[in-house]
């Protein structure tokens, strides 16, 4: 018996999306649900034969080798082979050289993240649809990613393929005019699937940085291919420059500049660098997109070499014109906190008391949290306590009640004794 | 020595996910490297093929043509001691659970 060698981890999942997308280039995006049978057969195929047998040296060319031989029996069984998207040439050869191979899945995949992202269907349905296609997660999975049921997605799924039919959505990358605004379309999915992992309430950490890195993985396709689209690159850096601050595990929406002992040697120096590649790249557009800015926000975070010196001028600037693009009240906490920086902690606290006529502020456990490590800054305990009671009841995430617990005790053993 | 028959029935893979799938393959593997030399063969079976019933009968092609736990989904051709040790070795088998496992003896053991 063969000794075996540990898989590549999540190997099964990437497969699965790489011999969905090239299977979809035979059978055309309308046979969507025949495709995922073909590659579930195949992987299960590869489990009974990598099991008594050594495991290929190339798993990517066996396995689409597989599913191809699968695929033409399909075709002769259905007599399919003289539809228009069997002329997607068979050709074994091909999986022979790891070159046209490494091509063909690339090609397909993108094809696939048009296809999934089309407009024809609602974002959270792009969503949903690329995560199972493009990602190989299973419906259990997404649901636990997207915080929903699993009937729900499946529900979501049946209608997305049935859409796709419909419409006989095309699997081919979109030129000329129409590609500007399909790119729109597949970014702002694609921002959304990142935000999904970065920013979930999910408490599965596991999942939530699965999505994030599929975000990346599909945003690196499709800077590889545009060249010439630096919103794109913009888009790309900004989530490598989030991701980097995934192990130190606080948001940008205030709890980064809030709370300042953020261990920063858990930051990620290789993404962090990969991030600023990308985020040269995006300069010498046209067009300043909202990617761009968060880009920039982050990159400013990442490039201070300590709280302290993090160039506070600048970075509101950016929120200013973070805020004129996007008005998320989300943002004006951010304003004020950082004003606290240049204009001193007195004046910020007067603009966070405005902030409560916003009902996403209202009930978001930052802002009187932020009021409270002013007052306890300030040396103002007893005022300070009542905010951080207040920030404590309004579900802020584990991590985050742990602090401020500690400060809210810490403010507490100042008072006197009543 | 005696020979056994593990019939496997149902669509449990089916619903598994890629990363699910993964997660069976090692148990698979640690499986089949115990089994030894004691595994003499097995095979999976598509699901779609034909079933006569009598000899009039029309061919059902496009199957399944039962419910999917009663479908036979593969089958491993072993070895083993007696049915006991056959028992132990369905019993151990990372596709119980996903499969329901029939453990048959072979009628005629080879002569030696």
């Amino acid at each position: 018996m063969e000794s075996h060698h540990p898989l590549v981890e999540r190997l099964f999942r990437q497969e699965y999306g790489k011999l969905i997308s090239i299977l979809t280039g035979i059978f055309g995006p309308s046979q969507l649900e025949l495709v995922e049978d073909i590659v579930q057969e195949t992987l299960i195929a590869a489990l009974d034969h990598w099991s008594f047998n050594k495991v290929p040296d190339k798993p990517t060319a066996w396995l689409v080798q597989v599913a191809k031989r699968k695929a033409l029996n399909e075709l002769k069984r259905n007599q399919m082979i003289q539809q228009h998207h069997a002329k997607m040439v068979w050709d074994e050869k091909a999986t022979s050289q790891e070159l046209r191979l490494n091509h063909e899945i690339e090609d397909s995949q993108l094809r696939m993240i048009f296809t999934c992202c089309s407009p024809l269907l609602s974002t959270e349905s792009q969503i949903t649809l690329t995560l199972k296609t493009l990602c190989g997660l299973g419906s259990k999975e997404i649901a636990k990613a997207l915080l929903t049921s699993e009937s729900n997605i499946n529900k979501r799924l049946y209608r997305a393929k049935e859409t796709i039919r419909e419409h006989r959505v095309e699997f081919h990358i979109p030129s000329g005019a129409d590609l500007e605004k399909r790119l729109k379309t597949v970014a702002l999915s694609l921002y959304l699937l990142f935000n999904e992992g970065y920013n979930s309430s999910t408490q599965d950490e596991t999942i939530r940085k699965d999505l994030c890195l599929e975000a990346i993985r599909l945003t690196q396709l499709l800077v590889k291919h545009f060249k010439q689209q630096p919103s794109l690159s913009a888009l790309l850096a900004m989530m490598c420059l989030h991701s980097a601050r995934f192990d130190a595990r606080l948001d940008d929406h205030g709890a980064i500049i809030l709370f300042e002992n953020q261990d920063r040697s858990l930051w990620n120096g290789e993404l962090i660098k990969l991030g600023m590649f990308h985020l040269k790249n995006s300069i010498g557009g046209s067009e300043l997109t909202s990617y761009h800015i968060e880009a920039n926000i982050a990159a400013l975070h990442c490039s201070a070499p300590d709280f302290e010196h993090t160039d506070w001028p600048t970075l509101y600037r950016q929120y200013e014109l973070l805020y004129q693009l996007k008005p998320n009240p989300i943002l004006l906490l951010n304003l004020a906190i950082i004003n606290s920086r240049i204009h001193g902690l007195e004046s910020s606290l007067t603009e966070l008391e405005k902030l409560y006529e916003y009902k996403v502020l209202k009930e978001y456990h930052l802002l009187p949290a932020t009021q409270a490590m002013f007052y306890m800054e300030l040396k103002d305990y007893s005022n300070a306590i009542p905010y951080f009671e207040k920030a404590l009841a309004l579900s802020p995430s584990p991590k985050e009640r742990e602090r401020l617990t500690l400060k809210l005790n810490a403010c507490q053993k100042q008072l006197p004794l009543s | 020595m005696q020979e056994f028959l593990l019939i496997l029935k149902g669509d449990g893979m089916n619903h598994l996910s890629p990363d699910e799938l993964q997660n069976v393959l090692s148990d698979y593997q640690e499986w089949a490297s115990a089994l030894g030399d004691r595994y003499l063969a097995g095979q999976r079976l598509q699901e779609s093929g034909s079933l006569f019933t009598t000899k009039e009968s029309a061919v059902l092609t496009d199957g399944p043509f039962l419910e999917s736990k009663e479908i036979i989904a593969g089958f491993f051709w072993i070895e083993a001691a007696n049915l006991e040790e056959a028992n132990q070795i369905a019993r151990s088998s990372p596709h119980l659970g996903l499969y329901q496992i029939e453990v048959r003896p072979i009628a005629f053991p080879k002569m030696k």
